[in-house]
């Protein structure tokens, strides 16, 4: 009876893993992909902690490097600041119109415009960065003189709304708003897809009983649509939070010299130490990198949690 | 309740809103079209300018013909094409059985194994790691380093397990009821109610792997072996490339901007051909009976 | 197999003292093949016909195969760093003047200062300027052969604006900053319409070193960067006082509208797109054959616009250190690629000819007494330029076989005439950890001291100096100690 007591849940847990084989078979091919190109790399994680440039065999150099991000260099934790800041607003506005935006296409009955919006809505987000940052300097740009100054400006200044063109991407007090306008322009339409998608898979039958029950527009969109796509507005939210502290492309090709503390972020942080020194040192980068890694996963983790408390569904 | 342009007093509501939905999307289209606009004028302008134009100043279409004149273009447009199918089926397969997989809330270890890979979009090797491992894999070179890490997407299978989680457990009752194993149920049932979001997914695959720069340029060191993106690039930001266009009487700007155009064009058109999907989406109401 | 490679090279490196010592005049052992990681030349190379020609005539002149490696621009140096992180060495690598001394402080490559000393190349007289050679020593030692010319930045000017305005070409500065006053406020290009300024850049500070390479009329002696002075000790320029009368003369300008206003966030494209477009009728850029580029694009616009290089006003201007081909410390026999390929690459002569403008019936024909560029394999629409030298930036005896526009020759002699050789920047532990903290202070203090009315160069600096000075106290004195 005593041996016989332990055996007894492991032969129930060997026949639920024999019953769901065939799931462990179908994973085995994401599993050794993840593995392989994921995991494997993962090794280089522990140059954190060494001196390494390609020229001699890394040094272990202990916490060196973190204490060189955390008590050495003002600029990281200014680039730390602005990173969680600009990120998490960014995040927060392109939730916000993507959905938004996403309900206002599916209220377009003709299914010609439909589709028209739709397309053209997303199709700024195969702009490269770069060139989105020089497209809009010119429209924003202020001008030595009337000709040469941007439409913004132009129109600023016929209407007389501004006495003096405004620099608004040198400007440190304009930088932050126009970054998130031109962020939401290039991406809101590509965060529409997945929406739109869930939107469609949304049966035709809760409409049908809420109009049954007298239910408007609005009513049928509050009670109907928004439960339906709540699943996957948490799911993105998370997604996308755990990319928060990678912020970079659009912040370097939108930053400049006279703006450079108020808008430098760790990822252009850690690209200007590169480039500028050409340092071939990968042990600080790599120190950087593991630091916004712990943070976003932090933010994953408290989110996730807070998720399953209030929607009673988190990611993990 | 029928739709009705009127101002009665029960359509008043419903007809405001269409209004101001309408001013609205007029408002989002110029603003979305400006800039595209400018970069198109200037793909057409033989001139460089320096501002907005409604029209190109110099109108000519000698930008394009340098575009796809070059011979050089063509081997890269076809390697695009193939690593993008390439990437986006390999990525679909493992995106729907992995997502499929772990939509099962009783698996045991599910959440050791949603861990395992939501860990990877947030810790990462690095350059170096990743290309000595590359290496290790005799990967170096070929089409595969490109194809792999991309089509293995956490990010795309966490969606695709989002809308697995939609389809009513009912169905997966009754298939098991019918006696079929769960690779049946994935392939007969599963599958086929999941187009708009094997569309949309897709859709995020073969963007990816269409506009795919930095692996190319990593790991795949032979350049008759790079893509179309890495040759517009080229076109777009190299100095030496745009002296030699401006050496034939074409303004350098115009090859750039017309570069821009044909590297978003194929999307100009592949959406609204996807849409098709997202209409036809589960209709679970029809599958229920 | 790096280790057996370094191992050899320590047995080879060994060996040559030892010839060397006993005075043995041992030839050169000639490579089998050398694998050289190329960047900035050779086309695109997406056609094998574009290289392969190359190789094969080099392999009839001197049995040696050389296997060219070319990354895509952008990931360069990435590639170059993968390729020693992965053991991968390449024999021979072009390397900037940014990450030459990197790598050299980090004994990647091979010193070849004997090897260049005691040469055939050195005592045949071929290379006529040694400067290039010696531009590139740290520390008296020489770890990269020139590539080609450095080059620098000249002034370009709208020679037809002047005309309109009845101007002459500005002699001095005072001079120089009424050109600009006229350009800005007198309607230069006669069309009625307030529509042009003075003079523009890419930025007011250049991104890497040399960080004054642009708005040399306002710079002049003063140095943004941390330098060795007259006297041989380094100190911070940003903190000389010839540095504030840099930032007022910029200030003035600015202020004045007499420079574009977004300075600060042009890119060189944006530059030299308001330069073409007509917004402008003055800007630094590179001498040679940019001085035809630039004005044929601004020709397209203005078909009667001439651009002229002029003499510096008030400054001199700056040869940067050129591009060096290095040979790696893994390699085999570095002595042979110096021998066989750089040597011969070099030699004023036939090999010169070949690695510069190709081979004869490929990429040239003789017609008569005169040769003509054939059309690049690549892009048939157009001439083909270079093999790995560019000919219009050579600092040999060697004779170009064909005639380079006239323009480029000019724009080129005035340049030497008028600039001096800027040093290779040093590259240790200390200096690199710190410099990159200091020089995003920098450039912020600049673009403050020039664009902000509310904020005086002097603040300017004294901001700069209460955030940087512990990164710039930590390099002047590894400088200075030593």
């Amino acid at each position: 009876m005593t041996t016989a007591q332990p055996t007894k849940p492991r032969v129930r847990r060997a026949a639920r893993l024999w019953k769901y084989r065939y799931h462990y078979l179908m994973f085995l091919p994401v599993f050794a992909a993840t593995f392989l190109f994921f995991y494997l790399p993962m090794g280089g994680i522990r140059f954190a902690f060494y001196r390494y440039t390609p020229f001699q065999p890394p040094s272990w150099v202990g916490w060196a490097n973190f204490e060189k991000l955390l008590f050495q260099r003002p600029a990281f934790w200014t680039a730390f600041r602005n990173t969680l800041t600009l990120s998490l607003t960014n995040l927060a506005l392109s939730m916000l119109c993507s959905v938004t935006l996403s309900l206002l296409i599916n209220e377009i009955k003709n299914r010609f415009l439909k589709r028209a919006m739709q397309t053209i809505v997303y199709l700024p987000h195969f702009l490269s960065w770069v060139v989105v940052a020089s497209v809009f300097y010119i429209i924003l740009s202020p001008g030595n003189n009337p000709a040469t100054s941007g439409l913004v400006n132009a129109f600023l200044t016929r209407w007389g709304l501004v006495s003096k063109p405004i620099f608004f991407l040198a400007d440190a007090r304009w930088w932050t708003p126009v970054y998130l306008f031109i962020s939401r322009w290039k991406e809101t339409g590509w965060g529409t897809v997945i929406f739109l998608a869930t939107l469609t898979s949304i049966s035709p039958d809760l409409y049908e009983a809420a109009q049954i029950d007298g239910a408007g527009r609005w009513r049928q969109c509050l009670n109907v649509t928004i439960p339906a796509m709540m699943n996957t507005f948490v799911v993105v939210l998370i997604l996308n939070l755990s990319k928060v502290m990678n912020l970079f492309e659009s912040v370097l090709v939108l930053q400049n010299d006279r703006v450079l503390r108020a808008t430098e972020v760790l990822q252009t942080y850690v690209y200007h130490q590169g480039i500028v020194a050409q340092s071939a040192e990968y042990g600080y980068p790599t120190a950087v990198g593991l630091f916004r890694s712990v943070v976003a996963c932090a933010l994953v983790l408290i989110c996730n949690t807070v998720s399953k408390r209030v929607n009673g569904r988190g990611i993990i | 309740m029928k739709e009705r342009f009127s101002l009665a007093p029960e359509y008043r509501a419903r007809t405001l809103f269409n209004i101001a939905n309408a001013l609205f999307f007029i408002a989002v289209t110029v603003a979305m079209v400006v800039p595209l606009w400018k970069v198109l004028v200037d793909s057409f302008n033989n001139q460089t300018s320096y501002g907005l134009a409604l029209f190109p100043a110099k109108p000519s279409i000698d930008a394009y013909e340098m575009i796809f004149t070059q011979s050089s273009l063509l081997r890269p447009f076809l390697v695009s094409v193939y690593t993008t199918l390439a990437g986006t089926a390999v990525g679909l397969i493992l995106c729907t059985t992995g997502a499929f997989v772990l939509k099962d809330r009783d698996l045991p270890g599910r959440k050791a194994l949603s861990f395992f890979l939501l860990f990877t979009m947030i810790f990462e090797g690095g350059m170096v790691p990743s290309f000595l491992v590359m290496k290790d894999l005799r990967l170096l070179n070929t089409y595969w380093a490109v194809i792999l890490p991309m089509a293995m997407n956490v990010y795309n299978l966490i969606l695709m397990r989002n809308f697995f989680e939609n389809i009513p457990e009912s169905l997966y009752e009754s298939a098991a009821l019918d006696g079929c194993t769960p690779i049946m149920t994935f392939l007969r049932i599963v599958l086929p109610l999941s187009k708009a979001a094997l569309a949309s997914v897709g859709l995020f695959y073969g963007v990816a792997l269409w506009s795919n720069y930095t692996q190319f340029a990593i790991y795949i060191s032979d350049a008759t072996k790079h893509n179309f993106q890495m040759r517009l690039r080229t076109l777009i930001l190299d100095e030496n490339a745009l002296a030699a266009a401006s050496s034939l009487g074409v303004s350098s700007k115009s090859v750039q901007n017309a570069a821009i155009i044909v590297a978003i064009l194929p999307f100009a058109f592949l959406y609204p051909f996807l849409q098709k999907y997202f209409v036809t989406g589960v209709n679970m109401g029809a599958v229920k009976e | 197999m790096t280790l057996t490679k370094r191992l050899l090279a320590a047995v080879v490196a060994v060996v040559t003292l030892c010839s060397m010592g006993a005075a043995v005049s041992a030839e050169t052992v000639k490579p089998e093949t050398i694998t050289f990681f190329i960047d900035t030349v050779f086309g695109s190379m997406m056609l094998d016909s574009t290289f392969q020609p190359v190789v094969d005539a080099f392999k009839e002149a001197t049995g040696i195969t050389i296997k060219f490696i070319k990354p895509d621009h952008s990931v360069y140096y990435d590639q170059l760093n993968l390729a020693f992180a992965s053991g991968d060495i390449p024999d021979l690598m072009e390397i900037g003047s940014t990450n030459y001394p990197t790598y050299a402080s980090n004994g990647a490559l091979w010193d070849m200062t004997s090897a260049w000393e005691g040469s055939a190349l050195r005592a045949s007289g071929a290379v006529k300027d040694e400067n290039y050679v010696n531009a590139l020593k740290i520390e008296g030692k020489l770890y990269g052969f020139p590539l080609s010319m450095g080059n620098g930045t000249i002034t370009y000017i709208r020679q037809d604006w002047l005309d309109n305005l009845g101007l002459t070409t500005p002699a001095n500065y005072d001079e120089f900053v009424e050109t600009l006053r006229a350009f800005t406020e007198d309607d230069p290009d006669g069309n009625g319409v307030d529509d042009t300024f003075g003079i523009t850049a890419p930025g007011l500070i250049n991104g890497e070193t040399p960080y004054d390479i642009y708005l040399r009329e306002f710079y002049q002696d003063a140095k943004p960067d941390i330098y060795q002075n007259a006297d041989g000790a380094w100190v911070d320029g940003m903190q000389e006082p010839q540095m504030l009368d840099a930032l007022y003369r910029l200030r003035d300008v600015y202020q004045k509208g007499y420079m574009d206003v977004e300075v600060i966030t042009n890119n060189t494209s944006a530059a030299r797109e308001k330069f073409y477009a007509g917004q402008t009728g003055t800007f630094n850029y590179w001498a040679g054959n940019w001085n035809v580029t630039i004005e044929n694009n601004t020709r397209k616009n203005f078909p009667d616009a001439s651009v002229k290089p002029i003499p510096p006003t008030g400054g001199i201007y700056i040869e940067r250190p050129s591009l060096a081909l290095a040979i790696s410390n893994a390699c085999a026999n570095p002595e042979g690629v110096f021998e066989y390929l750089i040597s011969y690459a070099y030699d004023g002569a036939e090999g010169q000819t070949l690695f510069t403008r190709g081979i004869e019936g490929i990429h040239y024909v003789k017609e008569g007494d005169a040769y003509k560029q054939l059309p690049d394999p690549e892009n048939t629409e157009k001439l083909f330029e270079k093999v790995i030298a560019a000919p219009d930036l050579v600092y040999t005896s060697w004779a170009d076989p064909i005639k380079l526009d006239e323009r480029v020759l000019s724009s080129k002699a005035m340049f030497m005439e008028n600039r001096r050789f800027d040093p290779v920047p040093p590259a240790s532990a200390v200096w690199i950890e710190n410099i990159s903290e200091v020089i995003p202070i920098r450039k912020e203090a600049i673009a403050l001291a020039v664009t902000d009315e509310g904020v005086t160069p002097e603040q300017a600096i004294a901001d700069y100096v209460s955030q940087a000075q512990p990164f710039i106290d930590a390099i002047l004195a590894e400088r200075n100690g030593k």
